[in-house]
């Protein structure tokens, strides 16, 4: 039975719409705002809350034509509530309350983080539990026990920047444009990943699940200042591709750590930093040592999209119409990581 | 032909229905900091005690601005949202306008109707009106984000003006200009934005900010400074 759901996410700089039934997308548009704010050198709250206004009833109207359907094929809508820049995240929520409204159909309010571990349950990669989730991007990094999609247990999350956050200010100190991620990858093939003994966070503190990147990108910086100028452009690459190893091992590391504990078959990467290449290959050796099962969903999957806003939303609770008139976005995380 | 119509540009939101023969029902709602986050829960008791289903609504007309840069968004996205889903046209109103609507009616003589409202960082968005003999009104004073007392003193200079609306006790005492009386004049009412496009005709659904973000701000005070030095 066909049971499509119109999804919509705007909680930081791309304004997506998508309609998925079950498990499968049929329609995932994704409008970035990036080279909007490459000028600022990152994400501006108000500018991105401007651009969403001018931009979301288009893509709404996107998703269904690509999707080959109205609003009035639609089950129900799903929207990003939490976490977020707030500006951003009242757009989408207003959009997505009064299309619901108007069409007198239900809403299920989606914890964004929930959206980046459930991309994985959509077709084709469908993943099912039990596995261990990396969500990976500029705004958060964390480690999840799926045992249930409707459920992710938090095992472990950045105490300090995000790895995604740590990318972007490492690139800019080697004056690589924002977003960074791509250039350092880059300039990192060309480098030398041991050139540079840059300190990994949390190393010493035995079997913690937990992330600090505070440490390496100061360690950086202090390297930059050492080298001076003309010696860093010399060494650009290998300081890059030490760099790089600095941020992506120990998620790879304590990914595969968090599978051995739990006794796990699979596990996935999501978020933007899991486009990265120099990641996937670790994860992708770590799970062949260990005969684990890995799920990488497409690129357009783990970076910010509404497709897995719609996935989270079945595992969410529905909120009837016209019971969610009153529901309002939320800035900030729960404690323990993930509501509806 | 049932207009429906909100505005979220100031910290006291406001909605109505409208009929052919006049307003239905209109709802102020209490000055509570984010206020506009509730206009659509304010809309469906709305649309209850006024025994309208939404899906009655012909057209939406929604406040532009000025105002708080987040209160207009959910209000046009609001707006955008039902029209998106109805099916129905949405037409964009002045904040400033409106408050200049509610002026007219305050005013004495041959007063102007100064609108103003609350900009936060010491400052007002306002604008100057005169109304003329058929009731129109013309921009004497283009709408702007001012320092208050830069206002005042164009405002002055302007004719002998009423200040309505939730920044006009901003603006210096200065002769010449008085603050009108009571409550009422000071909120925005969304009959007067219907009244605007019915009468002026309608403005883009566009918002007006008249301020741009902070960071774009600083942005081009270095490129001027880069290309002064
Ligand atoms: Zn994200």
């Amino acid at each position: 039975m066909s049971d499509p759901v119109l999804a919509i996410e705007t909680s930081c700089d791309e304004t997506a719409a998508a309609v998925v039934d079950g498990r499968r997308i049929l329609s995932n548009v994704v409008a970035s705002q990036a080279e909007l704010h490459s000028v600022y050198g990152g994400v501006v709250p108000e500018v991105a809350a401007r651009h969403h206004l001018t931009t979301v009833n288009a893509v709404v109207d996107q998703a269904l034509a690509d999707a080959g359907l109205t609003l009035a094929d639609i089950s129900r809508i799903a929207v990003t509530r939490r976490p977020g820049l707030i500006g951003a995240l009242l757009v989408g929520v207003a959009t997505a309350k009064s299309l619901a409204y108007a069409t007198g159909k239900d809403l299920v309010m989606v914890d964004h983080l929930h959206g980046h571990i459930a991309a994985t349950w959509l077709e084709p990669v469908a993943l099912d539990p039990p596995f261990v989730a990396l969500t990976a991007s500029g705004g958060h990094t964390r480690l999840d026990l799926v045992e249930n999609y409707a459920a992710p247990v938090l095992l472990g999350q950045t105490l300090d920047d995000a790895a995604g956050e740590a990318i972007d200010k490492g690139a800019r100190l080697l004056g690589i444009p924002y977003p960074g991620g791509p250039g350092l990858e880059a300039l990192a093939r060309e480098g030398d990943a041991g050139a540079f003994d840059f300190p990994v966070g949390l190393k010493g503190r035995g079997p913690s699940a937990d992330f600090s990147y505070a440490g390496v990108k100061t360690a950086l910086l202090y390297a930059v200042r050492e080298l001076g100028e003309e010696g860093t452009t010399a060494r650009r690459a290998d300081l890059a591709a030490s760099y790089q190893e600095a941020i992506v091992r120990p998620l790879a590391d304590k990914l595969m750590r968090a599978a051995d504990t739990h006794g796990v078959p699979a596990v996935s990467i999501g978020g933007g930093v899991a486009a990265n290449g120099r990641l996937r290959e670790l994860v992708t050796e770590g799970a062949a040592d260990r005969g684990l099962q890995l799920a990488i969903p497409d690129r357009a999957l783990c970076t910010d999209n509404a497709a897995m806003i719609a996935a989270a939303a079945a595992f969410t609770p529905i909120i009837a119409w016209p019971d969610f008139v009153g529901e309002d976005a939320i800035a900030t995380a729960p404690p323990g990581g993930i509501a509806a | 032909m049932i207009t429906f119509a909100l505005d979220t540009a100031t910290p006291t939101p406001v909605l109505a229905l409208c009929g052919d023969d006049g307003p239905i029902a209109e709802l102020w709602l209490g000055q509570t900091p984010g206020g506009g986050r509730r206009v659509l829960e304010a809309a469906h008791h709305l649309f209850g005690s006024a025994g309208v289903a939404v899906t009655d609504v012909d057209e939406i007309v929604v406040g532009v601005g000025p105002g708080g840069f987040t209160g207009i968004r959910i209000g046009m996205a609001t707006a955008m949202g039902l029209g998106q889903a109805l099916g129905i046209p949405v037409h964009g109103a002045s904040s400033l306008e409106a408050l200049a609507v509610g002026g007219v009616l305050v005013r004495e003589g041959d007063e102007l109707v100064a609108a103003v409202i609350d900009a936060r960082r010491r400052e007002v968005f306002a604008a100057v009106y005169r109304e003329g003999p058929d009731g129109a009104l013309t921009e004497v004073i283009a709408p702007a984000a001012w320092a208050p007392a830069d206002f005042a003193a164009a405002a002055t200079a302007a004719g002998p003006a009423v200040l309505v609306g939730d920044g006009a006790a901003l603006v210096p005492a200065t002769e010449g200009l008085r603050v009108a009386a009571g409550d009422a004049p000071h909120r925005i009412s969304a009959l007067a934005l219907v009244h605007r496009v019915r009468t002026a005709g309608p403005l883009p659904v566009q918002p007006a900010y008249l301020r741009l973000p902070d960071a774009e701000e600083n942005r081009l005070k270095r490129i001027a400074e880069g290309a002064g030095a």
